[in-house]
């Protein structure tokens, strides 16, 4: 078996004649977390939602466990746990009640994993607010109790933590790391929010329009991140002829009327600003500077950050 | 499947409208006291008042339109808040999943039926309008059980209807529709209707008099019916459900 959990190849869906997943070929490592990014649209969900058997695909391959997930279901489906798009539960049932019935379908064997799974997320076992009383945040967190009551080896979760407020996330988030790196499980996440998934993810996928633009590890992804010395000049013409003249580079870029980015970080600032005083160009500013995933992600998509 | 079943029953709690639905099972035996003008009557034949009291409109209108706003409450519920796709990848077997909702009709008609009886039973010897009779009420018992199981399964159509819809609209329209039909086309002929090929088998031992009806009663066309229209909604929820998924 391959060291890939879900593996796709030219994984394809259309409606009509709108393709909104186009030949995606994703790989999710054993016990690692992989983090989905994209725009809102973009077509993670729809890609979850193939992974899961949930809607056709119209082409392409999906392997689950290292084989087609089509007709065995019933053997694939109690080792994942997931959240697609907003969790649906019973609106005249508590918390504790929803669970108990899918802990029930499931045929849970742990007397108490309905209890564990509402702990883990920070639930109260057998309150009696009712689940159409929940808040946006609680049913969030109870969709997450119900993707992991069952302990499963994977877990495909779609934006868990929309709706949650800043404390709600960063303790989703911790759970999440949690699970991933002391129980093992393999994650498979996404999300918009461009720096849940920075701080979650072991590999990244980013998708825009249906397609998967780039797909890395987060620590190859930190070594692609240019480099650069952000200068800020008063006369960029004459700053751009200094660095062609005296110190022989054209590995640099003008980002405004003030403003370069010198992409040759192993140049000596010292002289170089020394060589634009002499020359009367005043030095507003000087710094080395890391490009940040949005950054990153503004490149590769060609567009507007994300959020 | 027995689990499913269970767990059919579990999302009815604080479900009032369901539980306040089944108060219309006591509507007939009541209105026959008064609309058919056996108050104040002593030694009524105990058929001729279970007729009116817990065959009649009981039976052909009131049980299947309660029977079909039930087959729509419990299929759209699932799509409205979106439960359905939780169940799949638990994973329930969208058959599995059908029959279990035809179980809590099933359970639930048998229920409404019995209601009926003891509402009849009660409306009935109290007033001294008929007598009390062990065999007449065993009859009525065994009818109102036997019928409710009938009627569920005359009903699955519209169950079909209710599951592969995502909507309230159309099942809730069919069931008024597919109720009337039966009550129209027994006349006509009662064999093309599930509703209406319930009257052979509820006649079958001529316990009843006083119907007159133009047609034979035979109990293999009725069921061949029956056969013909469940089997139909099988199939076709099976094919629109597999699609869905």
């Amino acid at each position: 078996m391959s060291d890939f959990l879900i593996e796709t190849r030219q994984l394809t869906k259309n409606y009509g004649d709108q393709t909104v997943v186009d030949s995606v070929n994703l790989h999710v490592k054993k016990g690692r977390i992989y983090g989905l990014l994209g725009r809102n649209g973009a077509g993670k969900t729809t890609i979850m939602k193939m992974i899961l058997g949930l809607t056709p695909i119209t082409s392409g391959e999906v392997k689950v466990f290292g084989r087609n997930i089509k007709g065995r279901e019933k053997k694939v489906y109690p080792r994942i746990g997931a959240i697609i798009e907003t969790p649906g539960f019973y609106p005249n049932l508590t918390g504790s009640e929803n669970l108990e019935i899918f802990a029930k379908l499931r045929g849970t064997a742990a007397p108490n994993a309905v209890k564990r799974a509402m702990d883990v997320v920070g639930l109260p076992y057998k309150d009696k607010k009712l689940f159409g009383k929940y808040s946006m945040g609680m049913k969030q967190r109870l969709g997450i109790a119900n993707a992991i009551l069952h302990d499963p080896e994977l877990l495909i979760l779609d934006e868990p933590t929309n709706g949650l407020d800043p404390i709600g996330i960063a303790e989703v988030r911790n759970f999440i790391l949690d699970l991933s790196k002391q129980e093992g499980k393999t994650i498979l996440i996404s999300s918009h929010i461009l720096s849940e998934i920075a701080l979650l993810a072991d590999d990244i996928g980013i998708i825009d329009h249906g397609v998967l633009l780039e797909e890395s590890s987060m620590r190859e992804l930190e070594k692609k991140n240019s480099r650069y010395i952000l200068l800020q000049v008063s006369d960029i013409p004459k700053a751009s002829l200094i660095l062609e003249r005296q110190f022989h580079t054209q590995d640099y870029s003008v980002s405004d009327n003030h403003t370069l980015r010198i992409y040759d970080t192993s140049l000596n600032m010292a002289a170089v600003n020394k060589a634009l005083m002499m020359e009367d160009v005043a030095v507003i500013s000087s710094q080395l500077c890391n490009d940040t995933l949005e950054d990153y992600f503004k490149k590769i998509t060609g567009g507007e950050g994300i959020a | 499947m027995l689990r499913l079943i269970q767990t059919e029953f579990l999302k009815l709690r604080r479900r009032k409208l369901i539980w306040i639905m089944l108060l219309a099972a006591l509507m007939m035996p009541f209105l026959a006291l008064l609309y058919f003008k056996y108050l104040g009557k002593t030694d009524v034949d105990p058929m001729e008042f279970y007729r009116w009291a817990a065959f009649g409109f009981t039976v052909f209108i009131i049980l299947p339109v309660v029977l079909g706003i039930l087959c729509t409450m419990l299929m759209y519920e699932e799509t409205r808040y979106d439960t359905a796709k939780q169940l799949w990848i638990v994973p329930v077997s969208q058959m599995g999943y059908f029959f279990s909702k035809f179980f809590v009709v099933l359970i639930y008609a048998v229920t409404f039926m019995l209601i009926t009886a003891a509402a009849t039973v009660l409306c009935g010897v109290p007033t001294g309008i008929i007598g009390f009779n062990w065999s007449s009420i065993l009859f009525l018992l065994e009818r109102c059980m036997e019928l409710g199981g009938i009627i569920s399964f005359a009903m699955l159509p519209i169950l079909a209807v209710a599951a592969c819809t995502k909507g309230y609209i159309l099942p809730a329209c069919l069931t008024i529709v597919y109720a009337f039909a039966g009550f129209i086309l027994t006349p006509v002929n009662m064999y093309l209707h599930p509703l209406s090929s319930m009257l052979p088998i509820l006649l079958r031992n001529k316990e009843m008099q006083g119907l007159t009806l133009t047609q034979d009663f035979r109990i293999l066309p009725a069921v061949l019916c029956f056969c013909v229209w469940d089997l139909a909604a099988v199939a076709f929820v099976n094919v629109v459900l597999s699609r869905r998924k």
